[in-house]
């Protein structure tokens, strides 16, 4: 088992014990994910850098068990996902995708989606939280833009109080202020809520950008890990030194 | 109009010919096809002809009971053939098709609207196995192409916590009504725009125009019945065949 810290005083809130992931894809099997191990602890962000294809966003879905692992254990807050309603799990481990779906109404409706009892004072306190004015409630969300529709998604994320987040490639499509922005909020939730942040990336700028604990996963397999400024200004592997020459760094 | 023959069929070919010689001076494709369908139609109906007087005229629960077996069975391999991309389709097929047939049968019998006779059991059975399987066909495929295009929007829903009946709920009523919309349209224009096939089939054969529209209002509810269940059956077993018990969505690849 591999981890951030071996000093680590708590238990991890997610554990990944030798994971891994086959699909068959019209009829023939390929590896996606090999042999995973890691330990994430809570209040920490994780960035899982890779190239494209690599694995990374299966990894995620594995993670709040939107694709089921076809070998290894994982497990969150010492209990195997498969000990979990699975509706209950993924609302305390919560994942933005890459490209953020809203249903077709407003904003008001799409965070109502999450949970209808929330008042009025919760939605715009939320709305506020991800930097957008609560006149915004009543836009129809095909009328925003991806930045601002990325921060409705974040919001109806947190709504549902997850303990981890997931994201997928989540300032890939936004432009320098919003990526700020998002960054800003997440290292917030994760400094002042506790919350556990795992974020998928192929930039090696944006895995400096978040900071924290950095895995390096290629062609399904983790390749090292460190900090995120240690592991991309000095990788200890030939794989590493290979793709990060070509990462930006 | 009585004592219609073989040789007035035989007569009646003519208009077939006609439509073939049309297809053949305008040059349109389908003199094959034309051909196939015109000897088809008249072997099978011929077939299915004597096949109906054997079964009346014996009059056996059994014979009954497999006539209509075999009538789901082919209607479910029929809807089997137009939405084999689902998984599970034949079966899909046979539990909505068999279970919405079924049903309405049982209850015109047990309500008396018919009795166990064949000459009402078999040719209504027909209706409703037909009406049941393009349903279910439809809704399936329905169904189907709409979770597969939309995999973001049900992910993005299980992601938040939302089961994969929730996740498809608007999927799931579009499915429906597709599966309902003909049945639907036939009960808007029923009398104005045609004389629906079993009312000009019963006046044809002699029967008073109102005895006629009586019938053809119970086949209406009856296929209302039938193609109700049978897309909503059709529908939640599609909606299962695409997740996993654990709300994951499964695609065919």
């Amino acid at each position: 088992m591999t981890g951030p810290d071996s000093a680590e005083p708590q238990n991890p809130i997610l554990r990944a014990e030798n994971i891994s992931l086959e699909v068959i894809n019209g009829g023939t099997r390929k590896n996606i994910i090999t042999d995973f191990s890691f330990d994430f602890y809570r209040g920490k962000i994780y960035n899982i850098l890779g190239p494209s294809g690599a694995g990374k966003s299966s990894l995620l879905r594995l993670f709040n068990r939107l694709d089921e692992a076809t070998g290894g254990k994982i497990s969150f807050n010492g209990k195997e996902l498969n000990q979990y309603n699975p509706c209950r799990l993924r609302r305390r481990v919560g994942y933005l995708f890459q490209i953020p779906y809203m249903f077709p109404a407003t904003v008001k409706d799409n965070l109502l989606y999450v949970d209808p009892s929330l008042s009025d004072d919760t939605i715009v306190s939320m709305l506020l939280e991800v930097n957008l004015e609560p006149d915004y409630l009543a836009s129809n969300v095909e009328v925003l833009s991806v930045g601002e529709k990325q921060r409705v998604a974040m919001a109806r994320l947190l709504i549902m109080k997850p303990e981890i987040i997931l994201l997928d490639e989540p300032t890939s499509a936004l432009d320098e202020k919003n990526s700020s922005l998002l960054l800003k909020l997440v290292k917030n939730k994760v400094s002042g809520d506790g919350i556990t942040a795992i974020i998928v990336t192929h930039d090696s700028r944006q895995a400096l950008m978040f900071d924290g604990e950095t895995l390096l996963i290629i062609k399904g397999k983790l390749v090292e890990h460190g900090p995120a400024k240690q592991l991309i200004s000095h990788p200890k592997t030939e794989s590493g030194r290979s793709f990060l020459k070509g990462s930006g760094e | 109009m009585t004592g219609v023959g073989i040789e007035n069929v035989l007569i009646s070919l003519i208009l077939a010919a006609v439509a073939l010689a049309i297809g053949f001076f305008w040059k349109i494709p389908v003199q094959k096809n034309m051909s196939i369908g015109i000897i088809r139609s008249f072997i099978q109906l011929i077939a299915v002809g004597y096949a109906l007087k054997y079964v009346f005229d014996l009059e056996s629960i059994w014979l009954i009971s497999a006539v209509i077996l075999v009538m789901i069975l082919v209607g479910s391999h029929a809807s089997y053939s137009m939405s084999k991309q689902v998984r599970g389709a034949f079966l899909i097929s046979f539990a909505a098709i068999g279970t919405g047939s079924l049903i309405t049968l049982c209850f015109m019998l047990i309500l008396k609207i018919i009795t166990f006779e064949a000459r009402f059991i078999i040719p209504l059975s027909g209706m409703i196995i037909s009406n049941a399987m393009n349903a279910a066909a439809l809704a399936i495929n329905r169904l189907s192409s709409d979770i597969k295009s939309n995999r973001l929007a049900v992910e993005t829903a299980l992601a938040l916590g939302k089961g994969k009946r929730e996740s498809c709920r608007r999927f799931q009523q579009q499915a429906v009504i597709a599966g309902m919309t003909s049945i639907l349209n036939f009960m808007k224009t029923v009398g104005i725009v045609a004389l629906p096939g079993a009312m000009t089939g019963m006046i044809l054969a002699g029967a008073e125009p109102l005895e006629a529209v009586f019938w053809q209002l119970i086949v209406a509810y009856m296929l209302l019945s039938s193609v109700t269940i049978s897309s909503i059956i059709a529908v939640e077993l599609t909606l299962t065949s695409h997740f996993t018990p654990h709300h994951q969505l499964k695609l065919k690849s």
